[in-house]
Formats: structure tokens, C-alpha cells, sequence
């Protein structure tokens, strides 16, 4: 009996916390995401930055150069890469901040909804124009 | 709202930096992938609309780009740094300072590569 006594912990502020045990939910893992995709993303845009503006003038990137770029099916996964988790990686910060500054919770389910519409949208238009191009 | 002002030191302003930086990148990602959507519609254009990024307001635009994505991979490497190493945070000032500094050479040597153009004068608009 006394033993379990011993054994509860002391009545204060932090019981709550202590408590709880840390869970792995979805917010979790969209923390570990944004670092994980960030490194990944901090490679892939700044190459890409660098090729189509350092290396190559911005008015050498023509269709000419599109045509000569994507014949080859690595650039089309460097690209397809490179826009899906730099799209997911956005929606996620977006929803962070809006999560943040919109108090109202209506005006927050419409600004998510566009969020998601838009950026869902140009993911299937983006993956579309990488796919389907032919030359 | 106004009673309750946070007034932050650097760590504060890295995160409004973080935030703004990458609020403005992702807007331009969403513009570009209709600006090269267009290639699968008329090669034409494409390279029309595709020009327009070579006039000076848009190569502006481009170096401000550029600035924005090294602020924000710098800060985000500064970020992660202190999330998964604990001695890290000690160094979190310094490490704001290098990634300030950081951008802004890089922004400029980047951003003279891209307004060569102008600069020779061999575009003037």
C-alpha cells in the first residue's frame, strides 16, 4: 500500500505533462517532413536555381531547351521531384501559418480549402505537363 | 492585439524571415508551373511568355528569387541544426548572423550573374 503511494506522482502544475506519453500523430510527422523534405528541397532548388539562371542565361531556358532537357527521363524525375515536395512542403508551411493568423474558424476552413484546391490542382496540372510532354 | 507585442530578438526575426521567405517562394512555384505548362500547349508561346522573364522588372524580381530561397535554405539549415543537435542553440545567434551574411553575398554575387545583361548594356529594358 505504501508502495503505491510512492509511486503516484507529486500533485502539481506539470501532472498533465507528465502524465502523457508523447504520441506519434500526424503533427509529428509532418515536423520530421518539413526538415527531412527541406534538406532534400535545399539541394534540388538551388541546382535547379543555379542552372536556369547562373549556368544558362533565363532567356537560353526556351522550349528548345525544354525539348533537349526533358528527352532525358532522369530530368523528368529531377523535375517531378523537385515540384512535389516543393509543393508539399509549401501547403505545409501555408497551412502553419494560417493555422497561425486566422483566428475565425470559418474563415479558416475557406482559406484552407483554396489552399488545398489550388495547390492540389496545379500538383495534378504540373505532374500532367511533365508527363504528358512529348517534344 | 496591439497590448500583446511581441518584441523579439533574432531568433524572432529569423522566423518572421523564415515565413515571409517561404510564403513568397511557394507563390512563385505556383506561378511557374503555369509558365511552363504552356510548353505542351504552343512552343510559340511559351517562349513568349518565357522572354518576358529576361526584361529587367523580372530579373529583379529573379535576384530578390534568389534571395529569398538561400535566406530561407540557410535559416531552414540553421533550424534543423538546432532541432537535432543540442549544442546547437548555444551557437543560434552566430549562426542567424552567418546566414544573413551568407544570403546577402551570395544574393549579390548571384544577382550580378543575372543582371549582366544589363549591366553591359546589351539589354535596356
Amino acid at each position: 500500500m505504501s508502495r503505491r503511494l510512492e509511486e503516484r506522482p507529486v500533485a502539481s502544475a506539470n501532472r498533465p505533462k507528465l502524465e502523457r506519453r508523447p504520441r506519434q500523430n500526424f503533427e509529428t510527422w509532418s515536423w520530421y517532413f518539413m526538415r527531412i523534405s527541406g534538406l532534400v528541397l535545399i539541394f534540388l532548388a538551388l541546382t535547379h536555381f543555379t542552372i536556369t539562371h547562373i549556368v544558362y542565361d533565363v532567356v537560353e531556358t526556351d522550349a528548345q531547351f525544354v525539348a533537349d532537357r526533358w528527352s532525358n527521363p532522369l530530368w523528368r524525375a529531377y523535375d517531378w521531384t523537385l515540384l512535389a515536395l516543393g509543393l508539399m512542403h509549401g501547403i505545409n508551411g501555408l497551412r502553419w501559418i494560417l493555422d497561425d493568423y486566422i483566428r475565425v474558424p470559418a474563415k479558416r476552413v475557406v482559406a484552407k480549402a483554396v489552399l488545398y484546391s489550388v495547390t492540389g490542382f496545379l500538383f495534378f496540372y504540373g505532374t500532367l505537363t511533365i508527363v504528358t510532354y512529348q517534344g | 492585439m496591439s497590448s500583446t507585442v511581441y518584441k523579439g530578438k533574432s531568433g524572432q526575426w529569423a522566423f518572421i524571415g523564415h515565413r515571409v521567405t517561404g510564403f513568397l517562394v511557394f507563390f512563385f512555384l505556383l506561378l511557374h508551373v503555369v509558365d511552363v505548362s504552356l510548353v505542351n500547349i504552343d512552343a510559340e508561346l511559351y517562349n513568349e511568355v518565357h522572354h518576358l522573364y529576361g526584361n529587367v522588372m523580372l530579373r529583379l524580381f529573379e535576384v530578390g528569387l534568389l534571395g529569398a530561397l538561400l535566406f530561407h535554405s540557410l535559416n531552414g539549415l540553421r533550424v534543423v541544426m538546432v532541432d537535432f543537435f543540442p549544442g546547437a542553440i548555444r551557437n543560434e545567434k552566430s549562426m542567424f548572423t552567418a546566414v544573413l551574411a551568407l544570403t546577402g553575398v551570395l544574393t549579390v554575387v548571384g544577382g550580378y550573374v543575372i543582371m549582366k545583361p544589363f549591366i553591359e548594356g546589351r539589354i535596356l529594358s
